[in-house]
C-alpha cells in the first residue's frame, strides 16, 4: 500500500459503528422523499419532455430541422455527444485509477462516480443515434450477415470503432457499477423493515450473504474487472478521438487528439464529480463521509489536469504557426482565437485552464460554494471545447467557397435540454433508491486507523 | 435452512481474525465466515482459490482469435473491398476493435462465470446464516457434525473473542 493514513488521516469522520455507518448511509432511501425532490425531479422531467418533443420534431421532419448546412455537418449533437461521453469518462476513471493507485478515499465518491458515468454515457448515445436522420434502421451498423448484399462494415473506420467502444463502455461501466452494489442491496434487504424493500432489494441483492466463498470471488471480478476497465476508458475516449483526428480537414487532423481527449475528458468528468458530490453531501448531509479533504483531493487532481489542458491548447496554438501549414494557422489563429468563433475559443480556455488554477489557494478549495461554481464553470469550459474542435474546422474548409457559419436551431438546444432532464432525473433517482456511498467498501476502510492487527497491517492488496 | 449447525459471532475485525488464527492453530477450519466486507486474512485463511482471473484469461485470449479471424473472413474471404487504397486485411486498422471488442468479451464471460461459480445470480433466495452479517457482524458458521470434543474447544474460543449462537 502507497498510502497511510497518517498523510491523510482518518477516511470519515466521527467514530462511527458499523451499524451507523450502514443506517447514516441508508437514511434517505428510508426516509420520506424531501420536498425538494419532488421540484427537482418534476423540473427534470419537464426538460425530458421537451426534449421528446424535439426528437419527435426531429423524427417527423428530418435532420432539416436542425441548424446544420452543407459545410457544418455536426453541430451540437456531435458536440453535446463528445460531451456527455467525456463526462461519462470520469466515473469509471474515478474507480478505476484510483483504485490501481491504492487510493482509499475514493471509497466514498465511486459509486456516485460510478452512477453518473452510465446515465452520462446514455446521454450520449442518443445524439449518434438520432444524427442517423433513420434511427430505426441503427442495427445496420452491427456486423452480421444479412439479405442486402453483402453489407458488411468497415472495420477501418472511426465512426464504426466509436460504436464498438461506446456500446462496451455502457454496458461495461453499467455492470461494474452494479456489482459494486450487490453487497450493498444485501445490507439493504437484512436491515430494512419494510417488506416491499425486503422483496426488491433482496431480489437485486442476488442471494448475496457474505460468505468467504462470494467475497474470494468478487474480489478476483473486481480485479479483472478494474484491470481491462483501465484500458478501456483509455481507449474509448482515444477512439472518440480518432473521429476527428483520422479526417484530413483542418484542427482536427493533429496526433495529440488522442491523449487530449482523455485528458479532457477525465477533467470534465471529475468537475462533474465534483459537483454532484457537493450536491449530495449538502443535500443529504453527508459530511463525514465526504468530508473536506475529500473535496480537496478532487480541487487538487483538478489542478493538475487543468495545467495538461492549458499545455495542450498552447502546443496546438504553437504547432499551427510551427508546422508552416497555412491551414492549421488560419484555422487555429484566424477562425478559432480571433475570427468568428473567437468568444467560444477564449470561453474554453479562460473556463479550462486559467480558473481552475484558482484552485491552488487553499481559501479557495476548503470554500464549498466556490468550489462547486468552479466545477460548473469547468463544465461549460469543457462544452465549449468540444464545440470549438466540431464547428470551427468545418465552418473554414480548404475551400472559401464552402466557408458558413453555424447556430443552431431551437430542436437542437431543446434535445440538449432534454438530455440534462434525462441526467438528472437520472440522478435524482440514485439519490433516492440506490445507497449512493458504497457501504461495505467504506466499512473495509472505516477501522483503518485504529490499532490494528498483525494481519491488518499485512494487508496485501 | 435445518438449524444444525451453531455460530460464533463477532463485532469487529479484530476479534473475528484473532479467534480464527487461535482456531487455525487448534487445526479447526470454520464451515465458512460472513463478513460485511473482505477481510484478507480471512479469505487467504480460509484456503479457496478462486481460478476467476486465469479464466478472464482465456476468455481474451479467445475473444482476439474470434474477433481478427471474424474480420479477415469479412475483409478478404467473404467481399474483399479497398478502402482507401489498404491491402484487404488491414491488420493494424482492425486492432481498435479487437482491443475494445475483447474487453467486452471478458467483462461479460467472466461476469457469467462469477455468477455461476459464486452462485449469485437473479431471484436465487440468500440463505442467511446471521441477519446482521452484511450489516456490522462478522459470523463464523460450524457444522454440529464437528464432534463433541472439537466443539468444546471452539465454543471456549469463541467466547473469549465473541459470543456462541446456537
Amino acid at each position: 500500500m502507497i498510502y497511510k493514513t497518517e498523510i491523510r488521516g482518518p477516511l470519515i469522520q466521527g467514530d462511527k459503528s458499523f451499524s451507523q455507518i450502514s443506517r447514516e448511509i441508508l437514511a434517505p432511501i428510508d426516509a420520506k422523499t424531501p420536498l425538494w425532490w419532488y421540484f427537482a425531479m418534476a423540473t427534470s422531467l419537464g426538460m425530458l419532455g421537451f426534449g421528446l418533443y424535439c426528437i419527435y420534431l426531429t423524427l417527423a421532419t428530418g435532420i432539416g430541422s436542425w441548424g446544420l448546412n452543407n459545410s457544418i455537418g455536426w453541430g451540437w449533437a456531435i458536440v453535446n455527444f463528445v460531451w456527455w461521453i467525456g463526462i461519462g469518462h470520469a466515473g469509471t476513471a474515478f474507480s478505476i485509477f484510483l483504485l490501481i493507485l491504492r487510493q482509499q478515499w475514493r471509497t466514498a465518491i465511486n459509486r456516485a462516480a460510478e452512477a453518473m458515468t452510465v446515465v452520462a454515457v446514455m446521454c450520449a448515445g442518443l445524439f449518434p443515434l438520432l444524427h442517423m436522420g433513420r434511427p430505426w434502421l441503427f442495427f445496420y451498423i452491427f456486423p452480421y450477415p444479412n439479405t442486402r448484399g453483402p453489407l458488411w462494415v468497415n472495420f477501418n473506420s472511426p465512426l464504426f470503432w466509436d460504436f464498438v467502444a461506446i456500446t462496451a463502455y455502457i454496458l461495461i461501466s453499467a455492470s461494474f457499477w452494479y456489482f459494486g452494489m450487490v453487497p450493498d442491496f444485501a445490507t439493504i434487504r437484512d436491515t430494512t423493515k419494510s417488506k416491499i424493500k425486503k422483496a426488491v432489494y433482496g431480489f437485486f441483492a442476488f442471494g448475496w450473504t457474505g460468505s468467504s466463498k462470494e467475497w474470494l470471488r468478487y474480489e478476483g471480478l473486481s480485479f479483472v474487472l478494474g484491470g481491462i476497465a483501465a484500458v478501456l476508458v483509455v481507449s474509448v475516449h482515444s477512439i472518440v478521438s480518432t473521429d476527428f483526428a483520422v479526417g484530413v480537414i483542418p484542427g482536427w487532423h493533429t496526433t495529440i487528439f488522442p491523449p487530449y481527449f482523455v485528458i479532457g475528458a477525465i477533467f470534465s468528468g471529475f468537475a462533474m464529480v465534483l459537483t454532484l458530490v457537493t450536491i449530495m453531501r449538502g443535500a443529504y448531509k453527508m459530511h463525514d463521509f465526504v468530508t473536506d479533504s475529500h473535496i480537496d483531493a478532487v480541487c487538487r487532481v483538478l489542478i493538475f489536469i487543468s495545467l495538461i489542458m492549458g499545455t495542450a491548447y498552447m502546443t496546438e496554438i504553437f504547432i499551427a504557426w510551427y508546422s508552416g501549414s497555412i491551414y492549421e494557422y488560419s484555422i487555429i489563429f484566424e477562425s478559432r482565437m480571433f475570427g468568428d468563433y473567437a468568444f467560444q475559443f477564449w470561453a474554453m480556455f479562460t473556463a479550462n485552464a486559467v480558473i481552475p488554477q484558482l484552485f491552488w489557494f487553499k481559501a479557495v478549495r476548503k470554500r464549498i460554494m466556490i468550489v462547486f461554481l468552479i466545477s460548473i464553470i469547468i463544465n461549460i469550459g469543457m462544452w465549449f471545447e468540444r464545440f470549438n474542435i466540431v464547428i470551427t474546422s468545418l465552418s473554414r474548409d480548404y475551400l472559401p467557397a464552402n466557408w458558413a457559419n453555424y447556430s443552431p436551431s431551437w430542436v437542437e438546444v431543446g434535445i440538449f435540454v432534454g438530455t440534462l432532464g434525462l441526467f438528472t432525473a437520472g440522478v435524482l433517482m440514485f439519490f433516492r433508491y440506490i445507497p449512493m456511498i458504497a457501504i461495505s467498501e467504506v466499512k473495509s476502510v472505516a477501522k483503518y486507523n485504529k490499532p490494528q492487527t498483525n494481519h491488518q497491517s499485512g494487508h496485501h492488496e | 435452512m435445518n438449524k444444525n449447525y451453531f455460530t460464533g459471532v463477532f463485532h469487529d475485525e479484530e476479534s473475528l481474525v484473532k479467534a480464527f488464527d487461535r482456531l487455525k492453530e487448534a487445526g479447526i477450519k470454520p464451515e465458512e465466515v460472513y463478513t460485511p466486507y473482505p477481510i484478507h486474512a480471512i479469505l487467504d485463511g480460509m484456503g479457496n482459490k478462486t481460478r476467476i482471473t486465469h479464466a478472464a484469461f482465456f476468455y481474451g485470449l479467445f475473444a482476439v482469435i474470434g474477433l481478427l479471424s471474424f474480420m479477415y473472413y469479412v475483409s478478404v474471404i467473404d467481399w474483399p473491398l479497398v478502402f482507401g487504397g489498404k491491402p484487404f486485411n488491414a491488420f493494424p486498422s482492425f486492432i481498435v476493435v479487437t482491443i475494445v471488442a475483447t474487453i467486452l468479451v471478458i467483462t461479460l464471460a467472466t461476469l457469467f462465470t462469477f455468477s455461476v461459480r459464486a452462485k449469485i445470480f437473479p431471484g436465487k433466495k440468500a440463505e442467511i446464516v446471521h441477519p446482521l452479517a452484511t450489516d456490522d457482524k462478522f459470523v463464523m458458521l460450524f457444522s454440529d457434525t464437528i464432534g463433541k470434543e472439537k466443539e468444546e474447544i471452539v465454543v471456549n474460543i469463541i467466547q473469549e473473542h465473541g459470543e456462541v449462537e446456537k
